[in-house]
């Protein structure tokens, strides 16, 4: 058992954090599209459009930082593209979003190996990772200051886009009418909200967050680009943001859940000999709990709220009843 | 067939069809961007793809049956669900349970040939079936999203697999994990000596049929159109369509769970790290691909397997091209075949200028 508690050090606390922020940056896109009622299953795609894109243009241009910029640019339109696509030519989201998560997989391989004859990874000693920044005040913080600061500007932002976008959903009439599109897009057109503006700028929005997830990938946390490099991540960002409600906060902690067992599942094979894939399939076990809890929630509402109907119906039988009686 | 059949047919293939040659076309431009030679890559994709040179030695169609047959059988799951209107993507998930139970059956019972491959398909449909249940179930009762819980389905199974081959199931302590050979008793025997082309292939050409009778030809198969068609009309009309739905479901996840016996049986002989290679994806697009018909999901499921195998043993061999060229276009002819509406307005406007044409005409004439 001694050894078991090994596991928890802060060295997992700050891998937690690196590890979640890819998921995070593509959950809160995946969030920011449910909201607007469209679904977005191709955030695989776009994270790894945005590693391939983030570290070729980073190499390309010597400036990490404008890699990542522009790997958010080429995810950012390739979320125009499936908006276009949907609003234009009616196109299926799901199915264009299976499309593209075939299409980028492969044709980013294709492209790694016509460009530099490469088969399995690609990186070049120039390209310089992100540098870490310490927060000035808050790193001097004792125990504090090792788990907030001395990450990339990548980790750093995410969670600034979390604060953001829970303000700008939740405080201002803009994301007043994010969310009436999502919850009914007819009667918010009908008010006079551009449906259509919102679901593209969402689509693109989510392009370019979880494009910048990619890049973390790429040029954050290491500096090179292997085959298929997201490995389902934009998947688990869907689940994160199913767990989180859509809520950018809760997203935020579903995803930091998510980067936890992560980095759980990779000090538990160094310092036990307990299975790290059965770690790893906890996060998954309870979104799919989660999305029962949230049913059965909307069953029992609708149920309560029939029978309320139903008891008021009755009373009013009996007053009826009263008053022929008198 | 009577000419409005015969119409009918030409409508359904006629945007597959053309989604399949731009995607043929897109692949001419990946080719030039290489700077390789453009008819010869053609040439070459479809001879290392269906070509067959010498039947008992290096015949390259007999491959591309093999590697379409587990296609054949996600696809057909995929035509099941969808048809009862259930949007299940979960034959990736529903083909890696059956594939675990194949192999694990595979060693631990030992029982004579015959019998033991049919038990062992029985208990992988089982698996499969299961699996694809619960989705269904919950969305039936509690209305969960069937899209959204079958992606969990996935993933969990995707750690599940690998679980199994690292740690319960795996044979020895080498560099890359996997579980025993199965018992010889319980292989799929193949057409040819070399070839892996065999048995399972006529179990997926009997699927087809079963699938077909099943959907057209039978009550139950009835219902579940109706209910994939209109819920609401069919519950009105007094058709089960919660049973029917997740009826579909199961049968769904019994022909995944197939495809994953199958793949064990006949081909694999084992599972190993990495055993999931997104067959379940490429079954859901030989569905969508397919017109969501068993016939069209047969035939694309060849044309698929054909196109990876030609870029990989063809293009990339050969011609030094990328094998990746074959999955990037069938990516795009998903796309193509999505956009069908672009192609429609296209189609309409060609009508509209025939028309005219012999509308000026007409009037020429007649002036």
């Amino acid at each position: 058992m001694g050894d078991f508690f090994q596991v928890f050090t802060f060295q997992l606390l700050n891998s937690g954090i690196r590890l979640a922020t890819p998921i995070l940056l593509a959950a809160l896109g995946g969030a920011l599209c449910n909201k607007a009622g469209v679904l977005d299953l191709a955030l695989e795609a776009k994270m790894l459009l945005g590693a391939f894109v983030g570290i070729l243009a980073a190499y390309l241009l010597h400036n990490t930082y404008l890699g990542v910029l522009v790997g958010m640019l080429a995810g950012g339109l390739l979320g125009l593209f499936f908006a276009f696509l949907y609003h234009k030519y009616e196109v299926d989201l799901v199915i264009l979003a299976i499309a593209f998560n075939l299409i980028i997989l492969e044709l980013t391989v294709f492209l790694m190996r016509v460009l530099f004859n490469n088969v399995g990874s690609w990186t070049d000693p120039s390209i310089q990772i992100l540098p870490d920044i310490q927060i000035p005040l808050i790193k001097d913080i004792p125990v504090l200051g090792d788990i907030l600061s001395g990450y990339n500007a990548i980790v750093y932002a995410s969670w600034l886009i979390v604060v953001i976008m829970y303000v700008v959903l939740y405080k201002t009439p803009f994301g007043r009418h994010i969310r009436a599109v999502g919850e009914n897009k007819e009667a918010a057109e009908t008010v006079g909200i551009n449906a259509r503006m919102i679901q593209t700028m969402a689509l693109t929005i989510a392009g370019m967050l979880a494009a910048m997830g990619g890049a973390f990938l790429s040029v954050g946390h290491l500096t090179l680009f292997t085959r298929n490099m997201s490995d389902g991540r934009g998947w688990t960002a869907i689940a994160a943001a199913l767990f989180g409600l859509n809520h950018p906060v809760w997203t935020g902690l579903a995803s930091l859940f998510f980067g936890f067992t992560a980095a759980f599942s990779v000090r538990i094979q160094n310092v036990t000999n307990l299975d790290p894939n059965l770690v790893n399939m906890i996060p998954n076990i309870a979104t799919l709990l989660v999305l029962v809890i949230i049913a059965l929630r909307t069953k029992i509402w609708e149920r309560m709220a029939r029978s309320r109907f139903r008891s008021k119906l009755r009373e009013e039988d009996r007053a009826k009843d009263i008053a022929k009686s008198v | 067939m009577t000419p409005r059949a015969l119409r009918k047919l030409l409508d359904a293939i006629l945007i597959p069809l053309l989604a399949v040659l731009s995607g043929l076309v897109l692949m001419g431009v990946l080719v030039v961007v290489t700077g390789k030679p453009l008819w010869e890559s053609y040439q070459i994709l479809f001879t290392s793809a269906f070509g067959c040179k010498n039947a008992a030695t290096s015949c390259s169609l007999f491959t591309t049956l093999e590697r379409a047959t587990p296609l054949i059988f996600t696809g057909l799951s995929a035509v099941v669900a969808f048809r009862s209107g259930m949007f299940s993507i979960g034959q990736e998930g529903q083909y890696l349970m059956g594939a675990v139970m194949a192999a694990y059956l595979g060693y631990a019972i030992h029982l004579p040939y015959v019998i033991h491959p049919i038990v062992i398909i029985l208990a992988s449909m089982a698996a499969g079936a299961v699996y694809s249940w619960i989705p269904g179930i919950l969305k039936v009762k509690l209305g969960v999203n069937e899209l959204l819980a079958t992606i969990m389905l996935n993933a969990i199974a995707t750690t599940f697999t690998e679980y199994m081959v690292q740690y319960p199931m795996r044979a020895d302590r080498g560099t890359t994990a996997h579980s025993p050979i199965i018992d010889a008793t319980a292989f799929l025997p193949s057409f040819f000596q070399g070839s892996r082309w065999g048995v399972g292939f006529i179990i997926a050409v009997l699927a087809v049929i079963v699938v077909i009778v099943y959907l057209w030809r039978t009550k139950s198969g009835y219902e579940q159109r109706m209910a994939g068609q209109s819920l609401k009309f069919a519950f009105y009309g007094g058709i089960p369509s919660d049973q029917a739905a997740i009826r579909a479901m199961v049968i769904s996840g019994a022909l995944a769970g197939l495809a994953g016996a199958v793949e064990v049986l006949g081909v694999q002989h084992r599972i190993m790290t990495g055993f999931s290679t997104g067959l379940g994806f490429d079954g859901l697009t030989a569905a969508i691909l397919g017109q969501t018909h068993p016939i069209g999901v047969f035939i694309v499921a060849i044309l698929f397997a054909g196109l990876r195998l030609g870029a990989q043993i063809g293009l990339q061999i050969q011609v030094h091209i990328p094998q990746e060229v074959g999955g990037t276009i069938i990516g795009f002819i998903i796309l193509f075949v999505a956009a069908r509406k672009f192609y429609e307005n296209s189609i309409a406007s060609v009508r509209k200028l025939l028309t005219r044409n012999k509308d000026i005409k007409a009037k020429g004439e007649g002036g």
